[in-house]
């Protein structure tokens, strides 16, 4: 499975984009049970956002899905925070 | 974590009954239940207010001047999502040991002292609403941003940014956004959304150069200097003086704003380019400060706060439509044919918006 996340807008105005490839993760199960929830509560589009807040674009084996800070469910702000921190 | 229970908004009259209508219809219930709760009770609100005008009925205390002292209350989010977290400091209360809860007190009382003293606004929405932060919200969180009700802070993570109270006019500028939503409301997203970035960019610098008296050619007129971290190379986030040089680094990238309209950025990203194209607008009222000379927050930011407030600018507007506004606007204020007119005309058409 192959999980983008796109971040734009906040105070900076700065684009932040990572990826992660599960195949031959030995974490990859944990990962799809994560993906999935996150992008079943997700938008078809870009939700109206907070001034400043953060924009999220997530991609999951090419179905993208909307979200916005401070309106994420604990299963997009894990996965968004994860896929940021840890993919490439 | 913020999931739809733990942050439920409520609507009050912060946002406006069209927004509300849609918010309503949408297919979240985490939006459309308190949209509905919150139109119900406005119209409970507005049938009983109805009734004791009609009736000349008592309808409470009676209405008083809003107070010349601001009523700001800090919470803590402890590094979590929950809003507003817990309460660290109320109004008169005495500085604690959290700097950061320090500098966003006083960054709220500078900003409902510069909007009281030069404008006569009480508080954000003119009639002494309580200012509300959140500061150490999430995890190395590298983000400020207005909730429609509050200013929440983050940390930064250390590597990119520091500490997001560190920048006064960055607590402008999150103050400024409520501002714009209680008075033009432009609409967060393409030109309007750039012309509501730009106000409070400006109003954010304004308070800065309030606080540290300056006149509109000692300023550095930068948003969220202090804000990097040492490792970036850049001085601030953006520049109204020379839009597009804030910054120039390896991870960060460069600064995309553009200062006049040739390079005008189109793009579907950043609601539309809110933070890039807001360059623009913003290096217009640096050269129209620069140009009048003196403190920025008498004359230019006057013309500026007469627009924002003044009832004619549409939720749409353009960069042009705000522009033909502030031009009447030196007119009215300053007179025919003065000084302060000429540099609003030439700061717009150095950046290349059409005032005609």
């Amino acid at each position: 499975m192959r999980i983008q996340v796109r971040r734009t807008g906040g105070f900076a105005g700065i684009e932040r984009h990572a990826e992660v490839d599960t195949s031959g993760r030995p974490d990859a199960q944990e990962w799809h049970a994560l993906a999935e929830k996150a992008v079943a509560a997700g938008r078809g589009v870009p939700p109206i956002g907070v001034p400043d807040g953060f924009s999220y674009q997530i991609t999951v084996d090419g179905r993208t899905v909307y979200a916005a800070d401070p309106r994420l469910t604990e299963e997009q702000q894990k996965l968004i925070s994860r896929v940021l921190k840890e993919g490439a | 974590m913020t999931t739809h229970g733990g942050f439920e908004p409520v609507f009050c009259t912060v946002v406006p009954p069209h927004v509300l209508d849609r918010l309503a219809r949408n297919d979240d219930p985490a939006l459309s239940g308190p949209a509905q709760r919150t139109l119900v009770r406005d119209s409970e609100l507005r049938s009983r207010r109805r009734v004791t005008t009609e009736f000349r009925l008592w309808a409470g205390p009676t209405a008083k001047a809003p107070s010349e002292q601001p009523l700001r209350t800090i919470y803590d989010a402890e590094h979590r999502t929950d809003l507003p977290g817990t309460k660290v400091r109320g109004e008169g209360e005495d500085p604690g040991q959290d700097a950061t809860v320090n500098r966003a007190y006083s960054g709220l009382g500078a900003t409902f002292d510069l909007f009281l003293k030069a404008y006569g606004r009480h508080s954000i929405d003119g009639d002494g609403l309580p200012l509300d932060a959140t500061v150490h919200f999430d995890e190395g969180y590298n983000n400020a941003f207005w909730n429609g009700e509050q200013m929440v802070f983050g940390d930064g993570d250390g590597e990119i940014f520091v500490d997001f109270t560190n920048s006064i006019d960055v607590i402008g500028h999150e103050l400024a956004h409520g501002v714009t939503q209680y008075t033009a409301n432009l609409t967060y997203y393409g030109q309007p959304g750039a012309l509501n970035e730009s106000m409070s960019d400006v109003f954010g610098s304004l308070i800065k150069q309030y606080s540290l008296g300056q006149t509109a050619a000692e300023a550095d007129w930068l948003i969220g200097a202090g804000l990097l971290a040492p490792s970036v190379t850049g001085q601030a986030l953006r520049s109204m003086k020379a839009p597009g040089t804030a910054y120039d680094d390896d991870v960060l990238g460069k600064d995309p704003q553009p200062a006049t309209m040739d390079d005008y950025v189109r793009t579907g990203r950043d609601n539309g380019g809110v933070h890039i194209n807001s360059g623009i607008p913003n290096h217009a009222f640096h050269l129209a400060a620069t140009a009048i000379g003196g403190f920025a927050w008498e004359k230019a930011g006057q013309i500026w706060y007469d627009v924002l407030t003044g009832g004619e600018l549409s939720e749409k507007a353009l960069f042009t439509d705000f522009a033909k506004l502030t031009v009447r606007a030196a007119r009215e204020r300053f007179g025919d044919g003065g000084e302060e007119l000429q540099a609003v005309e030439k700061a717009w058409e150095q950046v290349g918006v059409r005032i005609l």
